[in-house]
């Protein structure tokens, strides 16, 4: 009786060493965390020009579906970065250029800039700046390692980010689910400063191509699925038809040349 | 006949003989004064208040699609109420002026926008980056020249202001280092170098001004308008309480705007004139003392602190000028303006009206007192049923208000717009847009994944593969983009009156020749409506103005409420305390009989007593509420809020006495003492002369 005490002890105490070195198995350093982020954020990044067609599709409760396409302009290096509207016929013309830490919209309905924030609904979708440019994650945040996971059939590390202070971004802190196989995010969760989860976003579709300017792969977010928090029922899909890395016309990026469009 | 006489007699004889009687009599005066003073300032109020609903924008009638989930609120909801479309006003409007006591049918619908402004750096930049595409486009005028130098000068005057604030800040604080990125900007930007070569290149040179320099001011603007889209030319004839206060109506089928006085007021003055406005109102109105009043004090401080509102609009040639006249004013050496205006705004009882008067006569024409003036272009922008952001340009005509509802916030809460930029900016889906919509929609092929399965979907053993390489393609802009459409927005352009009737509205007012027959009315129109096919729901004014339009009904509930709750307690203590006074004359019942009184005698006299002694007192109930009711129709009952003064339908009510309260308080009184008295009568009635002779002295 006393062995067999014993030996259930033992084997406690075995299980729950084991449940420990599952629970915590290789949690990421520091480094290995903005690795891990300078990672995504060197894949996305473009050496070249950049430019994409994209559709979104947004959903809302009680509303007619919301559908657009968009033409993406990114020059990474400079820091710029422009939507286009094309379709529907009354989105045409209107447009965001970023340019340093300003995020301009324009209409040329009423041929007029507006400044805007980070925090932006692009075209009013649940769709931000961020998911259409380049990615700064290692700049802007401040990783914590949270743990591993299943996320469907996938293995991921699960990260918390903070956003740095002084950096502008459009969710302070961000719930993070990384692939260990590929490195590539497959989910994020966007969080108030409140603590409360504003959306959910789903990265399940992950493309690459040969840059010639980069002479490396070019990775983009073909497919991202983003789910509003707040009001259930609200989703916006964003994908990416097409990507072209041609050079792009010296001036692409100044007001003059997205005016000159709808002229 | 002689029998009441003589009943009548004794009990105005035992009117005053009891201190109970006085007691009833006291709950009696208090009750029908009440009654009288209460219901004749609702009945007023819910006459004024109709004025103020039907005059401003509800008319008579109101009637909105049938198929809306919510019910109509003009004047508010506490959620915004999901009206359907109208989608052709121009088939309901014959429909319904067949009906004979209809004078006229106003299309409406109202809706929500915002006006953004940027900082004052990039409203001043805007006006240069336009002057400048003027000039590359062909435009050589001395005054446009002109412009382009004041706009240049003023931004200097601004880059330079920014300059040193960032240099005392940068004393204050390691962080704004002199290396920073923002510094080396402001240097360049106030550079000599800078500004001798903008000619040369202006869009450049903008281009780094706009990015670089204006986002380090925070001082952007940004506000909501509600507002009723509609057929302004019918509105102005129809509601005939609507003047225009400032600039002009829209010209006849033009588009345009025009800005309720008291939202122009309140959101488009400048911050400071405000505060001074607001200062003013209180010492002279309600009589209060800036050393006493915290509220004032603390005005004043925002107006000391916020003096780049002013400081931003000025040109160095304004600024030089406000600076000697605040020099003289304040008998001062400073040479800062910032620490003058903050000195000017240190105001006190002593000198107040004195800086107020300086404040307009020589601040405000340095300055725009107000973002925008008639005759100015406004972009608005507004969400639009599909969710779109949709902008228009829209000339500002003017600014209006409804007479009597001046101070009105309920009232003045909405501006107007014509219907056809209504239209533009409700975004209404069309069938043409539902197919181009499908259309991308099919071409693209996306599945629809629910929010619970899309972990599962996505990345479980069904799913695809998370990772693919592609080919880069050629992209046509051209192609993609195609022609790009504008709203014609053309301020010259005039809509015939088919062009504005024809197409979606929300709500339509109904003013009616007869406003007495209004129950009729809307039955003929819900006929008409079932008839046609219209589908079409019918309210009368009250019920479309929302919560605001039950206001007098519950008031009158509350106040009929309170009523009975006091007869009631005075039906218990009338009742006991007649029964305690019968008690108290039984001997004399009892001889009364003996003498040959009959019961039905003795009941009676009972039962009058009691009705004489609440008429008495209920009729000096009725003198005094009445003589109250005439005080205050005299001098007003005065309005100390927004909401009075929308329901007084302007600064004071003025109640007048109705029969129906004097008739209503005194009917309430018969009943209420014929039922307390009856039990203590029919006790008195049923005494015996045998008993009462044997009872004790």
């Amino acid at each position: 009786m006393k062995n067999m005490k014993k030996y259930n002890m033992i084997k406690i105490t075995a299980i729950y060493c084991l449940m420990q070195v599952a629970l915590y198995a290789e949690p990421l350093s520091k480094s290995k965390m903005v690795e891990v982020l300078r990672g995504i954020d060197v894949r996305i990044r473009s050496s070249g020009d950049y430019k994409s067609l994209v559709y979104i599709e947004q959903r809302e409760k009680g509303k007619a579906d919301q559908v657009r396409e968009a033409l993406v302009y990114r020059r990474d290096a400079d820091e710029k970065m422009m939507i286009l509207f094309t379709k529907p016929k009354t989105e045409s013309g209107k447009g965001y250029l970023r340019i340093d830490k300003n995020l301009w919209f324009y209409d040329p309905t009423v041929g007029k800039w507006e400044r805007r924030t980070e925090r932006e609904r692009i075209g009013g979708t649940d769709s931000r700046r961020q998911d259409f440019d380049q990615s700064n994650l290692a700049g802007e945040y401040e990783p914590e390692f949270e743990g591993e996971e299943k996320l469907g059939k996938y293995n991921v590390w699960v990260l918390k980010l903070t956003a740095k202070p002084g950096v502008d971004v459009a969710y302070p802190v961000v719930k993070f689910w990384v692939d260990k196989e590929t490195g590539n995010d497959l989910k994020r969760q966007d969080f108030a400063l409140s603590g409360k989860l504003m959306r959910t976003e789903y990265t399940p579709k992950w493309s690459k191509l040969y840059s010639e300017s980069k002479k490396a792969d070019l990775w983009y977010r073909q497919e991202i699925r983003i789910y509003d928090e707040i009001d259930k029922g609200n989703s916006t899909l964003v994908i990416i038809k097409s990507v072209d890395l041609q050079a792009l016309p010296e001036n692409i990026f100044t007001k003059a040349w997205l005016e000159s469009k709808s002229r | 006949m002689i029998q009441f006489g003589i009943l009548a007699q004794i009990a105005f004889r035992n009117l005053f003989s009891n201190f109970l009687n006085v007691v009833i009599g006291g709950i009696v005066f208090v009750g029908t004064l009440l009654f009288v003073v209460g219901s004749s300032m609702l009945n007023s109020m819910d006459s004024a208040m109709s004025k103020s609903i039907i005059g401003s924008v509800s008319g008579h009638i109101q009637v909105y699609s049938s198929k809306s989930k919510d019910e109509l609120a003009l004047f508010g909801h506490f959620n915004e109420p999901d009206i359907s479309e109208i989608p052709d006003f121009s088939i309901i409007k014959p429909a319904l002026m067949e009906i004979e006591n209809i004078k006229s049918v106003i299309p409406m619908g109202v809706n929500g926008a915002q006006v953004s402004y940027g900082n004052t750096l990039d409203v001043v930049l805007e006006k240069l980056r336009k002057a400048e595409n003027k000039k590359r486009r062909g435009g050589h005028s001395i005054e446009l020249k002109d412009q382009i130098e004041s706009y240049k000068n003023h931004v200097r005057q601004i880059v330079s202001i920014i300059q040193k604030d960032f240099a005392n800040l940068s004393v204050l604080s390691e962080a704004r280092s002199e290396d920073s990125e923002s510094v080396i900007a402001l240097r360049k930007a106030n550079s000599a170098d800078f500004w001798k070569s903008f000619d040369n290149d202006p869009l450049g040179h903008l281009e780094f001004l706009e990015n670089k320099i204006a986002f380090l001011i925070p001082d952007s603007d940004f506000y909501s308008i509600g507002y009723v889209g509609t057929d302004l030319d019918s509105f102005k004839k129809d509601f005939d309480r609507m003047e225009i206060v400032d600039g002009q109506m829209v010209p006849q089928g033009q588009r345009g705007l025009l800005l309720s006085k008291f939202v122009y007021e309140h959101q488009f003055k400048m911050k400071s004139a405000q505060r001074m406005d607001d200062i003013k109102e209180a010492i002279e109105n309600r009589h209060s003392k800036i050393a006493k009043d915290t509220d004032l004090k603390f005005l004043i401080k925002q107006n000391k602190m916020q003096t780049r509102e002013i400081i931003f609009q000025l040109d160095p040639i304004s600024t030089n000028k406000l600076i000697k006249l605040l020099q003289t004013l304040l008998k001062s050496q400073e040479t800062e303006l910032a620490s003058l205006l903050s000195g000017f705004f240190d105001v006190n009882d002593e000198n107040f009206l004195e800086r107020y008067r300086f404040f307009y006569s020589d601040i405000a024409p340095l300055v725009d007192l107000y973002r925008i003036r008639p005759g100015d272009m406004l972009t608005i922008k507004a969400f639009t049923k599909t969710g779109y952001i949709q902008s228009v340009n829209i000339k500002v005509y003017g600014t209006f208000q409804f007479k009597g509802l001046e101070k009105s916030g309920l009232a003045g809460g909405l501006s107007l717009m014509d219907l056809v930029s209504f239209r533009d900016l409700y975004g209404y889906l069309t069938p043409e847009k539902l197919l181009e919509t499908k259309q991308l929609k099919k071409a693209t092929g996306a599945k629809i994944i629910d929010r619970d399965k899309a972990e599962e979907e996505l990345f479980g053993d069904s799913g695809s593969s998370i990772v693919s390489t592609t080919k880069q393609v050629n992209i046509d802009e051209k192609k993609e983009l195609g022609v790009i459409q504008t709203i014609d927005t053309s301020i010259n352009r005039i809509y015939s009156q088919s062009e504005i009737d024809k197409g979606v509205v929300l709500n339509a007012a109904i003013i009616l020749k007869d406003p007495s027959k209004i129950k009729e009315t809307m039955a003929k129109i819900n006929e008409v409506s079932s008839k046609n096919h219209l589908d079409l729901k019918v309210v009368n004014w009250q019920k479309a103005a929302g919560f605001i339009g039950q206001f007098v009904g519950v008031a009158k509930v509350i106040l009929y409420l309170v009523v009975f709750i006091i007869f009631i307690v005075a039906l218990v203590i009338i009742n006991n305390a007649v029964m305690m006074a019968t008690l108290q004359r039984t001997k004399e019942i009892g001889t009364m009989r003996a003498l040959g009184a009959q019961r039905s005698f003795v009941l009676s006299m009972i039962l009058i007593e009691t009705v004489i002694l609440g008429l008495t007192f209920g009729l000096f109930g009725t003198i005094a509420g009445s003589f109250i009711v005439k005080l205050l129709g005299h001098y007003g009952f005065p309005a100390m809020n927004d909401f009075l003064y929308f329901f007084f339908s302007g600064p004071r009510l003025f109640p007048t006495l109705g029969a129906g309260s004097v008739f209503g308080a005194m009917a309430i009184i018969i009943i209420v003492t014929v039922i307390s008295a009856l039990y203590p009568a029919l006790v008195a009635a049923r005494v015996s002369p045998l008993t009462a002779m044997q009872a004790e002295e």
